[in-house]
């Protein structure tokens, strides 16, 4: 009895789905790049002292101490990273429930980051766990530890990499020419977004919760208690200048896989991203003069850590803020790409003022993250780059799905 | 208690309130001016807008002929001629040079204007038959109306018509118009196809076609012979036009 009503693998060729994998798994493209040239031998030294770490301790490997026990795994990887992956939620939120369909074309992408981003840099806490085995606890119930932050952070990322996963999904099925799962996953992908956004919502003000109770240990420029509504607005801006960040990237690598639409389209995305990025950093700025204001810290600013604080303000975000808005006023993408590397820079100070460098200030001896940590941090990176990477050359996110999608 | 400090949180109430009245009151300005986008800037690299046929303007009250001017007829009884919008928008800025004077007589077809760009020019049809009673003066020193306001500042003649309705029966008018500007775009994407192929060694890098949509201006940076193919192919008389449709007349 022959099936010639439902094509079961066109995408595959007819091949069954171990050797179709298989095939996948061979390279696509040059393997000497400058890219790969820089980054392979990174990620082999890498892999090496992951392993060195887990033999013989962390101490080892980090300049981590007593006083200061997260250092540049959790400060950059783990709450830096995430807010960079809040892209995800900004657009799954614009697409699909404000349903603002211009968006459309570069959620998939978006989403793909997000994902990579929770799962490399949860594996990166992973890193940074004195008995990373206990891992599971808040999961598993031996001893929940529910009196900490961290166990809603915990629940938080196993969930939202679940719902970023089905949110993606349809274009793995797409992928597999798996057309009975693609209309499942596709059906669930609304349920995903919803519970996707309430999630991200919540754990990106609850990494900065974490630093809540460590009031007499963070600069009191950078404490207070709206840590965790700064981190959360920041983490707009912050994904949202990733996603120009990386979609000018992408934009130029795949090109090839792009459709003249969606080239097209590319520019007024990124002016209209810039257009919130504007509005969102002149709440955010004002948000931070209210703090300040708040705390009556005035006395401070004069001060190291003072200008510090006041570059980060006035250079990062409302140099770039301005930047967005002039840029969006006159159409002038490189200037948006600008801001946005600006803007990103200003996340990464941010985090790594309330997590490493406003962190115990004052102790005697200064935290400083040493090469074999910034080499793990890198090797994580790289790793995430070329799983996105090999993601993109196969599965349909920059280019258009198989028209059997479209029923 | 060590580190325990205590802020009393009344004495910043006031400045506080005021932050909150300066961010609403510099929201509503900030806003305002962001979306207040400058769209008539010139083409930027890699951000063009469009060519398509929600984005032309067409006055629904004016005639347009089928070699692209426009003719409205005012109370006076003098009409004033012009180019359309599409056409400027094909060509991009385009400087006026004009063939004829005061008083002279004009036949529908003639040849009354000729627009040029560095060193590629099309010759300008006059719709209407009439006596020429005005050229427009400010084209001279400011060419640009010709793009930004065809049918208002950059009108080209005012001419006296000799025969206004028989020389205006087959032109198109308000939704006419729109239909018919429709088609032209379109005829104008298979012309660009056959044209650009013939000319140019890489076809693809020109301008961008494939159900995309045209850029602003996509003559501008095609040569001088595209132009010519342009004048005999696309703006000529060889072009028959059937119920207010028009087509390539088969040799």
């Amino acid at each position: 009895m022959m099936n010639n009503n439902i094509p079961i693998a066109i995408d595959r060729d007819g091949k069954s789905v171990w050797k179709f994998l298989i095939s996948e798994l061979k390279p696509k493209g040059k393997w000497l790049t400058p890219f790969n040239v820089i980054s392979i031998p990174i990620m082999i030294l890498g892999l090496a002292l992951i392993v060195y770490r887990f033999i013989y301790g962390i101490g080892s490997v980090t300049n981590l101490t007593q006083d200061t026990p997260w250092g540049l795994w959790i400060g950059f990887d783990v709450v830096t990273g995430v807010a960079f992956a809040g892209g995800a939620y900004v657009l799954t939120f614009m697409v699909y429930i404000l349903n603002i369909r211009k968006y459309h074309s570069i959620v998939r992408v978006t989403v793909l980051n997000g994902f990579l981003a929770y799962v490399f840099y949860a594996g990166a806490l992973l890193l940074d766990l004195g008995r990373p085995w206990h891992v599971v606890n808040p999961i598993i119930g031996n001893s929940f530890g529910v009196s900490s932050v961290l166990f809603l952070v915990a629940w938080h990322f196993l969930l939202y990499m679940i719902a970023q996963l089905i949110e993606f999904s349809p274009a793995i099925a797409e992928w597999l020419g798996a057309r009975r799962a693609h209309k499942i996953l596709s059906g669930m992908t609304i349920a995903a977004v919803i519970f996707g956004i309430t999630l991200s919502i919540l754990h990106q003000s609850g990494l900065g919760a974490l630093y809540l109770m460590a009031k007499e240990k963070i600069h009191p420029l950078w404490y207070s208690e709206f840590i965790p509504i700064m981190f959360f607005v920041s983490s707009i801006f912050a994904g949202l200048s990733m996603v120009i960040f990386e979609g000018s990237i992408t934009h130029k690598v795949f090109s090839s896989q792009m459709s003249e639409t969606n080239h097209h389209k590319q520019n007024d995305i990124v002016l209209s991203l810039a257009k919130i990025c504007a509005g969102t950093m002149f709440a955010y700025f004002f948000l931070k003069l209210l703090v300040f204001i708040h705390d009556q810290r005035w006395d401070l600013l004069a001060t190291p850590m003072g200008y510090w604080f006041l570059l980060e303000i006035f250079g990062f975000i409302l140099l770039p803020m301005t930047l967005f808005f002039y840029s969006y006023r006159t159409n002038n993408i490189a200037m948006v790409k600008v801001a946005s590397v600006l803007t990103m820079l200003g996340v990464i100070i941010n985090r790594l003022n309330v997590t490493v460098i406003g962190f115990r200030w004052d102790a005697a001896v200064h935290y400083i993250p040493s090469w074999m940590e910034i080499v793990v941090t890198l090797a994580v990176i790289f790793t995430e780059i070329w799983i996105f990477r090999w993601v993109i050359a196969r599965m349909p996110v920059l280019r258009e799905s198989p028209s059997w999608t479209k029923h | 208690m060590d580190g325990f400090t205590y802020n009393n949180i009344f004495e910043t109430k006031g400045i506080e309130y005021l932050a909150i009245i300066a961010f609403f009151a510099i929201l509503i300005p900030f806003w305002l001016f962001l979306n207040k986008r400058i769209k008539s800037k010139k083409r930027q690299n890699g951000v063009a807008e469009s060519l398509t046929p929600d984005s032309l303007r067409i006055p629904q009250g004016l005639f347009f002929s089928r070699f692209h001017t426009w003719a409205h007829l005012e109370r006076s009884g003098v009409a004033k001629v012009g180019l359309d919008d599409l056409l400027v928008r094909i060509t991009g800025e385009v400087k006026l040079n004009r063939l004829l004077e005061t008083g002279e007589r004009i036949k529908k077809g003639d040849f009354i204007a000729e627009i040029v760009q560095n060193d590629k020019s099309l010759k300008i049809t006059s719709p209407i038959s009439g006596e020429i009673v005005e050229a427009n003066a400010l084209l001279l020193k400011n060419p640009e109306f010709l793009n930004e306001e065809p049918y208002s500042k950059g009108w080209v003649y005012k001419i006296k018509p000799t025969s206004w309705v028989a020389d205006t029966q087959s032109y198109f008018l308000a939704e006419d118009a729109n239909m018919w500007a429709k088609q032209e775009l379109v005829r104008f994407k298979d012309f660009l196809a056959e044209s650009v192929v013939k000319y140019s060694a890489d076809p693809s890098a020109v301008v961008l076609q494939d159900g995309g949509e045209l850029r602003n201006e996509p003559l501008a940076e095609l040569s001088a012979e595209i132009w010519n193919d342009f004048q005999t192919d696309f703006l000529s008389k060889k072009t028959l036009c059937r119920n207010k449709k028009c087509f390539r007349q088969e040799e």
